[in-house]
């Protein structure tokens, strides 16, 4: 099972209520997914300006565990720390190197991660309900221009923080995916990828997913180009959303073995893996698609 | 006319009040506010007429026996899954496994259709005014399966004695389906059913092509087993 939803806001003003609809969307497929809740969440682009948001540990003492990523990080020029959760968030220059940063906050203990970093990108995701994750980050007030959600239903890793989605791809600022399904050439990949140096954080095969696409979006040709790469190269199914600072859309599997249903109008675009979602968020009068599969479709702001 | 608002209501609330108009004598319903909800109107009996003003999620109208179901909106998975008899009409699109086992009745989709449409079909006809999706009518044993658009790849796949019409491009043929010249009057039947569902704004039947099984995998022949390797 799992459920996926997207939002994209086609005005341009980067400041559509993102997190209300994802909310209401996700919450409509919380039936798919009751282990774990997440939502990646675009706004307007900071330029030269990283947000972070890292998560403190599995267990222990988090608050000293805050206190010691936020000096780490404010030596590399980290500011406006908040901590929430088990997430500390806070803003830092760009680097050239994201995977120096990376290295420099995550070596502090092996259950730190930076769970997301862009210029435009904020995820946030834990284990529980839709509902749980309003109580604790107050997504409903998120305003922002595109945004995908995912509810989880584990079936082959554990339950965590974590091995929750949507993935941010560590390393590629900005590129977040969710997806529903298995890939079944996973630990092929996985193996490949990690003897060229590739760290892997969890054992969820989706995470390969954000991997492969930083992969292709790095030799260049955009997000359309990575995801229809996919289809050859990536077997199970997947109904798979993808996101970056400035584009946005959906590869299905040649087989269609998850669902996956889509709108577009003059002023978004709608994606979830069951028209619900959609229905619960938007009002309006539009038409609800199943997108077919090999499908692969991509919006531009 | 017996009015239902969905909101608010669970699926069983909904499916309960529909079956409680049926009771009182309702002979046409409507059910408002839909919401894409699942399992809506399934397995009803009676000769009755059902709208629902909106779209509808997974199995509408499946099991049905006589009902005669209109969505206004787009259907999810599974239309009128196992239908026997009765009508089933989607304004926008449907969803994958669209009519799969229908065994008898009409159901009829404006929009398009996504994957497995009328896969193993045993009778009853199913029309398509848009497009449908890969694997249309596998396995499909009896019935007609008619698609006013293009239909996407392996078309027709492993098909018993099922009759398929297409008006626009096949992606591909699946393995054993074939063309076929319509017979004396056949186009002429084929336009009246077009008249009949999709009205006058119909295509035109004569441009339609049809497709057969070529009944290779009908019977088992070791000599052929080149076919039955690359048929699963």
């Amino acid at each position: 099972m799992c459920g996926i939803a997207g939002y994209f806001d086609k005005s341009g003003s980067g400041d559509a209520p993102l997190g209300c609809t994802l909310l209401r969307m996700i919450t409509a497929l919380g039936c798919r997914g009751p282990d774990s809740t997440g939502v990646a969440m675009y706004q307007s682009k900071r330029p030269g300006c990283w947000i972070a948001r890292v998560k403190l540990g599995d267990s222990g003492d988090l608050a000293a565990r805050a206190e010691q990523i936020s000096h780490a990080a404010a030596s590399a020029g980290g500011r406006d720390f908040s901590r929430i959760g088990a997430y500390l968030r806070f803003s830092v220059d760009e680097q050239e190197d994201p995977k120096s940063f990376l290295l420099s906050i995550e070596s502090i203990a092996h259950d730190v991660e930076v769970v997301s970093l862009g210029n435009s990108l904020e995820i946030v995701k834990q284990v529980g309900s839709p509902a749980n994750l309003e109580h604790t980050f107050s997504i409903s007030g998120f305003r922002g221009s595109h945004g995908i959600a995912h509810t989880r239903l584990s079936t082959e890793s554990v339950v965590d923080l974590s091995h929750s989605q949507p993935f941010w791809a560590h390393g590629r600022p900005d590129l977040a995916i969710v997806h529903n399904g298995h890939i079944t050439n996973y630990h092929q990949l996985r193996r490949r990828y990690a003897q060229q140096g590739v760290r892997f954080y969890t054992e969820n095969d989706s995470e390969i997913v954000g991997i492969y696409l930083a992969r292709r979006l790095n030799e260049g040709g955009g997000l359309e180009h990575a995801l229809t790469r996919m289809l050859t190269d990536l077997d199970g199914s997947y109904s798979c959303l993808a996101a970056t600072e400035s584009e946005f859309g959906f590869v299905r599997d040649p087989f269609a073995l998850k669902p996956l249903c889509f709108t577009e109008t003059g002023d978004f675009v709608a994606i979830a893996t069951e028209e619900i979602a959609i229905r619960a968020a938007l009002d309006g009068d539009y038409a609800v698609r199943e997108t077919q599969a090999k499908e692969v479709r991509v919006w531009r702001r | 006319m017996a009015e239902i608002d969905a909101a608010g209501r669970t699926t069983r609330e909904i499916n309960a009040a529909i079956r409680l108009a049926i009771t009182a004598g309702s002979g046409e319903i409507i059910v408002r506010n839909p919401g894409a909800r699942h399992n809506l109107a399934v397995a009803l009996l009676e000769p009755v007429k059902l709208k629902i003003a909106g779209s509808v999620g997974y199995y509408c109208g499946g099991l049905g026996d006589g009902a005669s179901i209109e969505v206004e909106g787009s259907a999810g998975w599974g239309l009128a899954e196992s239908m026997m008899s009765g009508l089933v009409r989607v304004h926008s699109h449907a969803g994958s496994g669209a009519a799969a086992a229908l065994r008898g009745g009409v159901v009829v989709v404006h929009g398009d259709a996504a994957a497995r449409l009328g896969v193993s079909m045993k009778g009853g006809d199913v029309i398509v005014a848009g497009d449908c999706g890969y694997m249309a009518g596998f396995m499909a044993q009896k019935g007609t399966l008619i698609v006013c658009g293009n239909a996407g790849e392996a078309f027709a796949d492993s098909m018993y004695a099922t009759v398929c019409y297409v008006g626009g491009k096949i992606a591909s043929l699946g393995t054993d389906a074939v063309l076929s010249e319509m017979e004396e009057g056949e186009s002429q039947r084929l336009d009246q059913t077009l008249e009949t569902y999709l009205g006058a704004d119909r295509p035109a039947a004569a441009d339609f092509r049809k497709v057969v099984a070529g009944r290779k995998l009908w019977n088992f022949d070791k000599r052929e087993w080149r076919i039955w390797q690359e048929a699963l």
